[in-house]
């Protein structure tokens, strides 16, 4: 850790922070994909609330604000949340409904825990509210070493079950009869969420810790197709926002666990609007130039009745002369339009004759291009075009 | 040799009863249909083969195994419900599940399994499609791609439930001309159908189903006018063809 303080050019205490906050970055990152992928980081949402009872409970037991021990209560409290969350929902609420219940009705007790706590005036007591809105004053390196083993654990787990995993999450009852047990995957993916929240909790708190599971997989999903980067960028990128939020708040002298969410909702905002392929804008865009195509397609078929807008526009492509007659360029686009056209319309009426030689349906905007030469042969013939 | 039995196989849906008593064999080396109106209990009979809904009473032997052992000697691809197309995964990773039996779910995927999904994938047609991402598929793509998963498993029979439903012609074509084939190469197929001109045109045997089994035998002699009728009562729709052989 010295070493490392000498590396990043940090004070000490900054330094276990950034370290803190970069296991807290990987770790939930990874082991959070799953319930996201899901679409349960709700359940995230209400184990992380429900450390804070366990948090309490540990200390009014052992009476020190030893990490490992106040942990330990978080993890049990985690854990008795998330069987209730099941039991509830197998037998009469619906999940939402067990979420909601559960995440209040423990989050209450620790409030009331803590009060308590706070009221009876133990010095020792300074400090749990960290496990609220998480707290990076205080935090030791060997704070740290708990949430790096803890982290190790769950990563090791993850390496041994993800294929498991995977196929239960696409596809469920194809895992069921490859002789997967869904509520052994169903443990993992909450033990996982227990393990990512008792990490985080110290140094997000219990209140925000949703975010840190949310935002890595929400990014990495954005830019990967396939489960395995989407699980290794998730890690990348809950380092990258842990570490860099740790940074910005130990510069500006802010609250680490808000920055380090902010940085993380920020960067998952990003992802969101500016991936290149799923992209909200990338979207937007295709959809936008695919309506121009067609539009300028229509205007083309027919000139005349076009708008004056997309006249305008054929008159820059070079197809219309102002005064709206075709230019040569014009006729032999429309000719083309209209071949691609018929072709298409052919292909609807003919194509299940054609045998063709894989799955690789031709894009009916331009048959042409996208048929095999003997499909296309074949289809001229039928449809009587040459 | 037949290659499923199934004998009294009995499953309530809370008090009604989805299946009862249902006596069934279906014979290696051929392609065999489950045919029956709706809520005939088609698919409830596949997943309680399979252990995926708990049978009440009675048994089925899938090679000669029964219980958890039987999974091991069948592959199976369920009706598309369930499956999360918005998943991070491609189309060659769906079609490498199939070899997770074979390879253990913590080993690596070696190169002759990787080599054995290749070339299922082709069979179906897919390859070119290797590192899609399965959402991006049309719906006959996707059912390409889950029969290439089903081939991958290499297993004894291989089970389908309503393959076709909402696919379109030319992958409908495709696939039943490649469980033609498999079944001509000995390989043992059994399917939910619903459409009964084509299961008399193209299939060898046939389970006619409404809750009870109301015949099982080859496809002339199981799929009668009669029979076919007391099956379907007033759900036959007017003027579908009963009998065109």
């Amino acid at each position: 850790m010295d070493r490392l303080s000498a590396l990043l050019g940090l004070p000490y205490t900054d330094t276990v922070v950034v370290a803190g906050a970069l296991v807290l970055g990987i770790s939930a990152g990874v082991l959070g994909s799953f319930a996201v992928l899901r679409g349960r980081s709700l359940v995230g949402d209400a184990i992380a609330h429900s450390t804070l009872p366990g948090v309490c409970v540990a200390f009014l037991v052992t009476g020190t604000k030893e990490v490992a021990g106040l942990l330990a209560g978080a993890a049990v409290a985690g854990l008795v949340a998330a069987l209730l969350m099941i039991a509830v929902e197998r037998s009469v609420l619906r999940a939402d409904t067990a979420i909601g219940v559960v995440l209040s009705g423990f989050f209450s007790l620790g409030i009331v825990l803590l009060t308590h706590i706070t009221a009876t005036g133990d010095a020792q007591q300074a400090g749990l509210e960290a496990f609220l809105f998480g707290q990076a004053a205080g935090l030791l390196e060997r704070d740290v070493a708990v949430m790096g083993a803890i982290g190790l654990a769950g990563l090791v787990g993850v390496a041994v079950l993800r294929r498991a995993l995977a196929a239960t999450l696409f596809d469920r009852a194809h895992a069921a009869a490859l002789g997967l047990s869904t509520r052994l995957v169903e443990a993992a993916v909450t033990a996982f969420l227990v393990a990512a929240v008792v990490i985080g909790v110290r140094l997000v708190g219990a209140i925000l810790m949703v975010a840190m599971l949310a935002v890595p997989t929400v990014v990495a999903r954005q830019l990967a197709d396939r489960f395995g980067r989407v699980l290794i960028l998730a890690g990348a990128v809950g380092a990258v926002v842990g570490v860099t939020g740790a940074l910005l708040a130990t510069r500006a002298q802010l609250p680490t666990g808000p920055v380090i969410v902010l940085v993380g909702v920020v960067v998952a905002l990003l992802a969101v609007l500016l991936a290149p392929d799923r992209g909200v804008l990338a979207r937007r865009a295709r959809r936008a130039r695919r309506a121009r195509e067609i539009a300028l397609g229509r205007a083309l078929g027919d000139p005349a009745a076009a708008s004056a807008g997309a006249r305008r526009r054929l008159v820059r492509a070079g197809f219309l002369t102002e005064d709206g007659t075709l230019t040569p360029a014009g006729a032999a686009a429309q000719e083309d339009r209209a071949e691609r056209v018929a072709l298409a319309m052919a292909w609807l009426h003919y194509g299940p004759q054609i045998r063709l030689r894989d799955a690789r349906e031709p894009d009916l905007r331009d048959v042409r291009r996208s048929l095999e030469p003997d499909a296309l042969t074949e289809l001229k013939h039928l449809a009587g075009l040459s | 040799m037949d290659v499923v039995e199934i004998a009294g196989l009995t499953v309530r849906y809370r008090e009604a009863p989805a299946l009862w008593e249902v006596d069934a064999t279906f014979p290696s080396g051929a392609l065999s249909a489950i045919v029956g109106p709706n809520g005939a209990g088609k698919s409830t009979l596949l997943k309680a083969a399979l252990g995926l809904v708990p049978a009440d009473a009675g048994t089925v032997r899938i090679a000669g195994a029964e219980g958890r052992a039987a999974l091991a000697n069948l592959a199976y691809v369920p009706q598309a419900e369930a499956v999360d197309w918005d998943f991070p995964i491609t189309v060659d990773e769906v079609v490498a599940m199939g070899r997770y039996r074979a390879t253990g779910w913590f080993r690596r995927v070696g190169r002759a399994d990787r080599a054995i999904a290749a070339d299922c994938l082709e069979r179906v047609g897919m390859g070119a499609f290797a590192h899609r991402q399965i959402g991006r598929l049309s719906g006959g793509q996707r059912q390409r791609v889950f029969l290439a998963r089903a081939l991958a498993q290499q297993a004894e029979v291989l089970v389908m439930d309503e393959p076709f439903a909402g696919i379109d012609a030319r992958t409908q074509a495709d696939l039943l001309d490649l469980l033609r084939g498999l079944a001509d190469e000995g390989g043992s197929i059994v399917v939910v159908h619903h459409d009964l001109a084509q299961v008399r045109s193209v299939f060898d045997w046939a389970l006619l189903l409404n809750v009870r089994a109301l015949g099982c035998g080859p496809v002339a002699e199981t799929l009668t006018e009669d029979r076919v009728r007391a099956a379907y009562g007033a759900g036959l729709p007017e003027g579908t063809p009963v009998w065109t052989g």
